[in-house]
């Protein structure tokens, strides 16, 4: 063994030396840069951007509870801000009118994330407070101006004290989107509480402590189990269309790092092979003097684990740096803050490299160590042998890769499975072409000929290189079609015309009005939802109460009032899981559609029957279907759904309505409140604009690491084409020698590539396109429609890029002196 | 009648830069070849033949003095003008063969005459072929060769542009005694055959004694 190592580390360093292992080097410490860069980068803005959405939240990290919290619940460290919120419904006074109001109580620092927006007026002008309400004074929001008729300093009863209203509170970070169930909200300073008298043993206040401070010191909050009673809440546990961002992000940043591993592997295959090539020679004459397969084997596996440690580790640190220099210049961009690098991807991107070495270099290289000592004499072709073997090796490898990297195995199989076949079909077409080149190459100019002439004469060459290209072009193509059209489906999925307004309490008798109102002055016809408020009584017939579930969840769910609608056409941004939608064959049947968030609550299966109790009415349903809901659409959805006609007169309803309304058309509402006193105007514009601006935040973090898995890609195309680089050097010698100009030569590898690449290119379009589709189809559930031009854009950029590539990349050997012909012996 | 002059060196030198200290490899060679003419250059390993050979052909340029090829001083002229010099007028016959890997038997052969821009380079190449033997072997590729099969095909190479002039460097080094003399023989009928004025570099003594003139070298300069 000792002999294989000393012979392995010999043969390392003059492998460096003479450049032969360099590019296999290059393209593992390529793969492990790009890997461990995407992969620090990702976890950075991950972690920076869940302490974004912190904002959601007011803080980092929340515990709620129904009593008091406990004095031992404190911040664990002085890097640790905390500060306390306490909630609870009352009647509010002003003069002859009455309201029950959501009193929030807050203490100084209040929040810890985001900020509060007031305003002078209702539907003013809004701008970000300073501070929290002084003492004395309170904050009331638009609705409970407009149901008080307050006026600026108009002072308010609540409980045993008096307070002069003199903001109105247009948004508070925490706030949720639970409209429906929301009174309207007056802001107080902590100080005043105790005055109002109205907390007190048996009151039901909301107590709520926040924290913020970096993710470090947090940890120890995480870790301890919350205290009996209370409930912990992080940022992304809070609201769904910000936990709903997240996921998606993340599922973006994790096409990035697929790209970036299938790109590394591609790499390092290809130098592992052309390396296989070259040891080939040497091995037959170690066999000559005697040497075994054992030996071989020992001394190849010491060399790529030598290799390996060497590759990865450089990798790593340059993946480290890169990150960092890159974070430095897109901190602004970002408009984030990035928490310091952590060191696990670094490790994680070493062993990737480790088992990528293993699993695409070690079989073509054993492989070699089979090669005949005949060889010395006469180069024998060595057959395929073991081919099947590398093949299911690094199929093998790369499935285990994409997963490792993902997490994901329906994204990984996706990926994998789309590459394959875009390997399978880009050697299948390739082939065809290469038959076709052949007659071709007589009927167009010298260099054409050359160009033409290299890639059908190579065909089994031009196969493979089509093959990698085509994979390389393809992992690009497939991250500027996600980028373009999965980023742009999302983001259309929160349009300019996303409704920020919601129009709750309108009566059945103010349906017609409300619609002219509208239509009189030009704003066009609005939508209308009805809806009615029940509670579960039964299920499957048996009696259940809050105290039927141990889950606490469950139990605040069933004390909570179902919002429940009723049609026959669904909103777009529902979908059928289980089941089938009844249509406009429904109407009358008592049949309920349930959202998979019952399921889970609930334990619903369909054909159960939910008996629900509206102010005395009980009515039973039977679920038929099952349905997921866009929750992040900002368009009014239920969990419960029945059909027109279900329910009976004695039932009493409501009707609801979203719109967009533009800002400088607020005064609108003026009129509207005026003219329907009793309806409940919810402005969300401020809401709306925090989601927007974290989706753009999103959006801009996974095109700049999509930017980044781009440039990796463009390396394994430059180490591809590196690959043919000695051949190269002693071609052009010989044809110089033999009187070619320099143009001539340049037009011919320039024209050989532009056809490699218009191939690879093509194939590499329609591969990504079904990647694409798949993906969109099956993990990120947005549409996604096929793009033809892609095609033609796949063919032109595939030929320009590699032609480019592979000019820049082999100029060089252009320079070849003749003369070296006469010393290649 | 005197025979026209197709390749000369006046007082050509070629330095070389040895870790900062020059090296010099040829020093003040002079010599003419006159067309139809057949050249032996011999001397011991490392004497500086295939350097010599390597300015006669214009593949590498001298530190100092002249040469002319085929009536046209060249050590002045750039790397591209000496390709251009080339293409139809020179063939080469190398030691290790240097066929392409990629190419048939054919389409080697035809790549002097396609470079010349001749249209009948296919015809030409076949012929070639044909008369070295491998009529028979046209898309075969050199690893389905041996040795003396590609040193042939190297030959039809060389003859396939008709060149004015003849370089080969050790053509026979490769190669067992046997096949060696038969390519010898075929190199020499074929130059007979066509003109060609022939310079080639060998330590061979009986290839060099085929040669009407014999120059040698020894230690970068011409002895005697």
């Amino acid at each position: 063994m000792a002999s294989a190592t000393a012979y392995a580390a010999r043969r390392l360093r003059r492998g460096w030396r003479s450049g032969e292992l360099v590019v296999l080097a290059l393209a593992l410490a390529v793969a492990v840069s790009a890997v461990s860069a995407v992969n620090l980068f990702t976890e950075r803005v991950r972690a920076a951007l869940e302490a974004q959405t912190g904002e959601a939240l007011g803080g980092d990290l929340l515990f709620r509870s129904r009593k008091p919290l406990p004095d031992t619940l404190v911040a664990p460290s002085s890097g640790v801000r905390s500060v306390d919120t306490a909630s609870f419904a009352t009647v509010v006074f002003a003069g002859e009118a009455s309201v029950l109001a959501s009193i929030k109580a807050v203490g100084e620092g209040y929040p810890l994330r985001g900020s509060l927006r007031i305003a002078d007026e209702p539907f003013g002008p809004a701008r970000e407070a300073a501070g929290i309400p002084p003492p004395g004074e309170a904050w009331a929001d638009a609705r409970l101006w407009q149901e008080l008729r307050l006026q600026p300093g108009t002072a308010v009863q609540t409980g045993a004290s008096e307070l002069r209203v003199t903001r109105v509170l247009e948004n508070e970070p925490d706030r949720g989107n639970g409209f429906a169930d929301l009174a309207p909200r007056l802001m107080i300073n902590a100080a005043d509480l105790p005055a109002t008298q109205l907390v007190g043993p048996g009151s039901r206040v909301e107590y709520v402590r926040l924290f913020a401070g970096p993710p470090a010191a947090l940890a120890p909050l995480l870790e301890a189990e919350p205290p009996e009673n209370v409930r912990r809440l992080r940022p992304q546990e809070a609201r769904r269309e910000i936990r709903n961002s997240l996921d998606r992000a993340g599922q973006f940043l994790d096409v990035a790092i697929l790209a970036a591993t299938l790109l590394a592997c591609a790499a390092v295959a290809l130098s592992a092979r052309q390396y296989g090539e070259k040891l080939r020679d040497e091995i037959a004459l170690l066999k000559t003097l005697g040497a075994r397969q054992a030996f071989l084997g020992r001394a190849l596996v010491a060399q790529l684990l030598l290799l390996g440690t060497v590759g990865s580790l450089l990798g790593a640190a340059v993946g480290y740096g890169v990150q960092a220099g890159i974070a430095a210049l897109l901190t602004d961009l970002l408009q984030l803050s990035l928490p310091p690098a952590p060191l696990w991807p670094l490790l994680a991107a070493a062993a990737l490299g480790l088992l990528m070495l293993l699993g695409f270099a070690a079989p073509p290289l054993l492989a070699a160590r089979r090669t005949p000592p005949l060889r010395v004499f006469q180069r024998v072709e060595t057959g395929s042998g073991g081919a099947r073997a590398i093949w299911l090796a690094a199929l093998a490898t790369a499935a285990a890769l994409l997963w490792l990297a993902t997490g994901d195995p329906k994204m990984a199989m996706a990926v994998l499975g789309g590459s394959a076949a875009a390997l399978l079909a880009l050697a299948g077409l390739a082939w065809l072409l290469v038959l076709a080149l052949s007659p071709l190459k007589r009927a167009v100019g010298m260099s054409w000929r050359f160009g033409l002439g290299n890639v059908a004469r190579r065909r089994r060459a031009t196969v493979a290189q089509v093959a990698a290209l085509g994979l390389a072009l393809m992992a690009l193509l497939l991250v500027s079609v996600v980028r373009e059209d999965l980023l742009v489906s999302w983001q259309e999925k929160l349009p300019e015309n996303t409704p920020n307004q919601f129009l709750i309490n309108i009566q059945s008798d103010q349906v017609e009005p409300l619609r002219r109102f509208f239509t009189e002055r030009g704003h066009g016809e609005i939508e209308l939802w009805p809806m009615a408020r029940g509670r579960l009584v039964a299920l499957n017939g048996a009696a259940v109460t809050a105290d039927s579930f141990d889950d606490p969840e469950t139990q605040r769910w069933i004390n909570r009032d179902f919002n429940l609608s009723w049609g026959t056409a669904l909103n777009e941004d529902n979908r059928i899981i289980e089941g089938e939608w009844w249509g406009e064959s429904g109407a009358g049947q008592p049949w309920l559609s349930a959202e998979d968030y019952a399921i889970e609550r609930l334990g619903l299966k369909l054909g159960d029957t939910m008996t629900l109790d509206f102010a005395g009415e009980a009515v039973t349903l039977t679920v038929t279907n099952f349905r997921t809901v866009g929750w992040d659409s900002f368009k009014p959805n239920f969990f419960l759904l029945t059909t027109p006609g279900a329910l009976s007169d004695a039932v009493p309803k409501q009707w609801l309505s979203s719109f967009r309304l533009a800002p400088e058309n607020r005064a609108l509402l003026r009129e509207l409140v005026a003219q329907f006193p009793n309806i409940t105007v919810l402005d969300i514009e401020a809401m709306l604009q925090q989601v927007r601006g974290i989706v753009e935040r999103i959006v801009t973090a996974v095109e700049f690491i999509f930017l980044f898995t781009l440039a990796a890609g463009l390396c394994v195309l430059l180490a591809a084409i590196e690959g043919t680089r000695a051949e190269r050097v002693r071609e052009t010698a010989l044809l110089r020698a033999l009187g070619a100009r320099a143009g001539l030569i340049v037009r011919g590898l320039i024209a050989e590539y532009a056809v490699l690449g218009a191939l690879a290119g093509l194939v590499a379009a329609i591969a990504a396109q079904t990647v694409a589709w798949v993906l969109a189809e099956q993990v990120f559930r947005i549409p996604y429609g096929p793009r033809p031009l892609l095609w033609l854009i796949g063919t032109l950029l595939g030929a320009c890029v590699v032609a480019v590539l592979g000019w820049i990349s082999l100029r060089p050997t252009l320079n070849t002196p003749p003369k070296t012909v006469l010393q290649q012996a | 009648m005197v025979a026209r002059t197709v390749v000369a060196a006046r007082g050509v030198g070629k330095e070389v830069s040895s870790g900062g200290a020059p090296l010099t490899i040829l020093g003040g060679v002079s010599m003419e070849v006159a067309a139809g003419e057949s050249l032996a250059i011999v001397g011991r390993s490392g004497s500086g033949k295939t350097t010599l050979l390597s300015l006669l052909a214009g593949l590498d340029v001298p530190s100092a003095g002249e040469i002319e090829l085929d009536g046209t001083r060249i050590d002045g002229l750039d790397e591209d003008a000496r390709a251009g010099l080339r293409a139809g007028r020179v063939g080469f016959v190398f030691q290790s063969f240097q066929l392409l890997s990629g190419f048939t038997a054919l389409e080697n052969v035809m790549l002097p005459a396609e470079l010349a821009g001749l249209a009948d380079a296919q015809e030409r190449a076949r012929a070639a072929l044909d008369r070295v033997g491998l009529g028979k072997r046209l898309d075969h590729y050199p690893h389905q060769l041996s040795g003396g099969e590609q040193q042939r095909v190297a030959l039809a190479r060389a003859f396939c542009g008709e060149p004015a002039i003849l370089f080969a460097d050790e053509p026979t080094g490769n190669l067992d005694t046997t096949t060696g003399t038969q390519i010898v023989e075929l190199l020499f009928e074929m130059n007979a055959a066509r003109g060609t004025t022939l310079v080639l570099v060998t330590h061979d003594a009986q290839l060099a004694a085929r040669c009407g003139r014999t120059i040698t070298l020894r230690d970068g300069r011409l002895d005697g």
